[in-house]
């Protein structure tokens, strides 16, 4: 236990860095950042093979319970504010969009238009097996070129997704759908609430600085219990690169779940991406 | 007392020079982030935050006073990178100064390569000592005068005027990275140099600005994929068709440029397996090589990572044949070091002139040498308390467990503000630069 308190603490460390390092002079340090999502992920491990390891026995709707209770003890560290709590809490419709720090790294270190962002399609269309697509997606996925270079992709992951989500394949995985849910959710609040100002913040020689600066007045609180929630996925890349060594490490079943939350989810991926 | 590291049993080292800002309030930019010696020693350049370069000169040896060199003085001072802005990116480019490289003396002249994260400059500094003076094509108030006023040819003569030493930029290279430049290396052919970035590295001749051979590229198709940036390159000192490239997993890879254009396949490949036992959640980052040097002789490189400075043969690949522990009493610190980003920290290391000794630096001010012969090494401190004119060195010990003994300093009293990054070592006599913060002490030798 003591090691999940250390490993969340170290979590929420490296989301601060992580967010720091966007209003930082001289741009985003890729090396460091790297090696702070490494951490990230480490931690991550330790955290959710604890967690797992007793969960994967219960029952669905038990576990999702848990998962509230993990989010809400989060939530106590780093209170957000009223409008974040209640988007939170109602049904969200999926949007098609990036983080607003991933995208705003996005902004800053883009060249040539290459970088791919097939897992954040694995997201939004594993959001959209469950709920109704809605017209805001393609109204917010048409303001910016990176999101239109994505929606061809959008298809083909869709049904690979669905594929997996529903071959339950170990205990660990049979609750990811809801966790999916869950997480995408608080995602989708963060989004909504930083991307509902002004469709022009997602162009590209933009408002990086505006939106920094709103952001850093609210980044105490709010924002970092998104991140954290955020971070319930994401990583694929550096999971599937390094797939050997974590399969290594973790116990089993936790891998299981973590490998294939992790794989499934991308939001903080985009974080790499940006690079 | 651990004397004889750096050569010889009688050795002991000494208090020279400080330079710099004795105010306890540093300003940001002027905290050195490079120091350099040229080829011969004469000049020492140090490079700043806030983009400024300065160049100290060793005076020539008096002979009245006691058996101690030259001392260096300022040169020349000259703003070298300017802070600039990315518009497209919204991005805003530091004018720190990364790397200082000099080239060889092939004229007058002295010639340095300065980089910050973007742009490479090439500086050339000449001194100029006389002036023509004579002319007369213009009257005492300035004004030219009427040609047709002028009815005698007067040849101007040189006249002897106090040193001016002037720095110009002879060559800017730019817009050839994307990523943070982390390293610049003359080759030893003395036409190219290389650049390197996170994640792609960059051939360049000193003559052409507009373009650049790229020979290393890492950047994965897909960014999700990145897991490892580089982190340092070098070129060999003798070979000019090979160079290293350090990354952030603690690996080195060794190419030869007459093996491909694009040097993606390393000819030799260092790593050291891990130690499962020492695993954490730190391990990767600490394991992240922050410099690469090769030795004078070429052959040997030395690795510095956030513990341990490694000295690999580079005839043998799947381990150093030397490891040094710098400060291993950090290694239970990690967690605390991650919070304060000190475990981010890039330290520099270098070899003496004869490769016998290699340097590193640590936190509180306190710098380490090991004597690669003897085994010996030894810790010293860079402090204004030892700046009397001369003072020998203290050896510091840094006390790691039970009772502390006397001028022993516990590792939680240590002040990790104070890091000393950057050091340099003359490349012919025993006489090292060290910059800490912003004040750059020289240390020499003092034979019994």
């Amino acid at each position: 236990m003591e090691y999940k308190v250390e490993a969340h603490r170290i979590m929420s460390i490296s989301l601060g860095k992580i967010y720091n390092s966007r209003i930082q002079r001289g741009g985003i340090k890729l090396h460091k950042n790297l090696l702070v999502s490494l951490v990230l992920r480490s931690a991550r491990q330790v955290y959710l093979s604890d967690y797992y390891s007793g969960a994967c026995l219960n029952a669905q709707s038990e576990r999702e319970g848990n998962e509230w209770d993990i989010m809400d003890s989060e939530r106590e560290k780093f209170p957000p504010s009223a409008t974040e709590c209640d988007r939170a809490e109602s049904p969200e419709e999926p949007q098609q969009s990036k983080q607003p720090e991933a995208s705003d790294k996005e902004r800053e270190y883009r060249e040539n238009d290459d970088e791919v962002k097939s897992d954040q399609a694995d997201c939004t269309s594993t959001l959209q097996q469950e709920q109704n697509p809605n017209p805001s997606l393609d109204s917010v996925g048409n303001v910016s070129p990176p999101e239109t270079i994505n929606e061809p992709k959008e298809s083909p992951s869709d049904s690979s997704v669905a594929e997996r989500q529903s071959t339950p394949v170990a205990n660990g995985e049979s609750h990811q759908a809801p966790k999916t849910h869950v997480c995408s959710n608080r995602k989708r609040s963060a989004e909504e609430s930083e991307s509902g100002d002004s469709p022009q913040k997602r162009t590209k020689v933009a408002s990086s600085n505006s939106k920094e600066d709103e952001e850093g007045e609210e980044m105490d609180t709010s924002n970092v219990s998104n991140l954290i929630t955020i971070f319930g996925s994401s990583f694929s890349g550096l999971l599937s690169k390094d797939s050997a060594k974590p399969e290594a490490e973790a116990e089993d079943s936790g891998q299981i779940c973590c490998d294939q939350m992790l794989k499934n989810l991308n939001p903080w991926s985009t974080a790499i991406v940006a690079f | 007392m651990m004397a004889g590291v750096g050569g010889g049993n009688d050795f002991q080292w000494c208090f020279s020079q400080v330079k710099g800002a004795i105010d306890e309030d540093v300003a940001e930019a002027d905290i050195i982030s490079t120091v350099e010696f040229n080829y011969s020693g004469e000049l020492l350049a140090t490079g700043d935050k806030g983009g400024r370069v300065v160049i100290f000169q060793r005076e020539q040896e008096s002979k009245n006073r006691p058996p101690s060199r030259g001392e260096y003085n300022v040169y020349s001072t000259f703003q070298s990178h300017e802070p600039e802005f990315d518009y497209l990116k919204s991005l805003e480019i530091e004018e720190k100064i990364n790397k200082i490289r000099w080239l060889p003396q092939q004229n007058a002249a002295h010639f340095l390569l300065s980089t910050n994260d973007k742009t490479i400059k090439l500086w050339k500094i000449s001194e100029r000592d006389k002036r023509a003076e004579g002319y007369n094509l213009k009257d005492e108030d300035g004004r030219l005068r009427d040609p047709f006023r002028i009815t005698s040819l007067r040849v101007p003569v040189l006249m002897p005027m106090d040193l001016m030493v002037e720095a110009s930029p002879r060559r800017i290279f730019a817009n050839a990275h994307t990523y943070h430049i982390n390293s610049i290396s003359v080759n030893s052919d003395y036409e190219t140099y290389l650049s390197a970035d996170d994640l792609r590295i960059n051939l360049w001749h000193l003559e052409i600005t507009d373009r650049s051979f790229n020979i290393v590229d890492i950047k994965p198709a897909n960014m999700e994929e990145l897991t490892e940036v580089i982190t340092a390159a070098e070129c060999h000192p003798h070979q000019c068709n090979v160079f290293v490239y350090s990354s952030s997993k603690g690996t080195i890879r060794l190419c030869d440029m007459r093996a491909a254009a694009l040097c993606d396949r390393h000819s030799k490949f260092f790593e050291e397996p891990e130690d499962p036992s020492s695993r954490s959640f730190f391990s990767e980052i600490i394991s992240s090589i922050s410099d690469v040097k090769f030795s004078h002789s070429g052959r040997y490189m030395m690795t510095r990572d956030y513990l341990s400075v490694k000295v690999w043969d580079l005839n043998m690949e799947n381990r150093p044949v030397e490891t040094y522990q710098v400060h291993e009493y950090l290694r239970s610190k990690l967690c605390s070091l991650y919070e304060n980003d000190c475990i981010f920290d890039k330290f520099e290391c270098c070899w003496n002139g004869s490769d016998s000794a290699i340097m590193t630096g640590s936190y509180n001010n306190f710098f380490r040498m090991f004597d690669r012969n003897t085994r010996r090494d030894i810790t010293l401190e860079a402090s204004r308390e030892n700046s009397k004119p001369r003072a020998m060195l203290k050896p510091r010990k840094v006390c790691t467990g039970g009772k502390r003994k006397k001028d022993e300093i516990s590792v939680d009293s240590l002040d990790f503000n104070k890091k000393i990054l950057h050091t340099a070592w003359h490349p012919k006599e025993n006489v090292i630069a060290v910059a800490a913060t912003n004040n750059l002490y020289i240390f020499q030798d003092k034979i019994n």
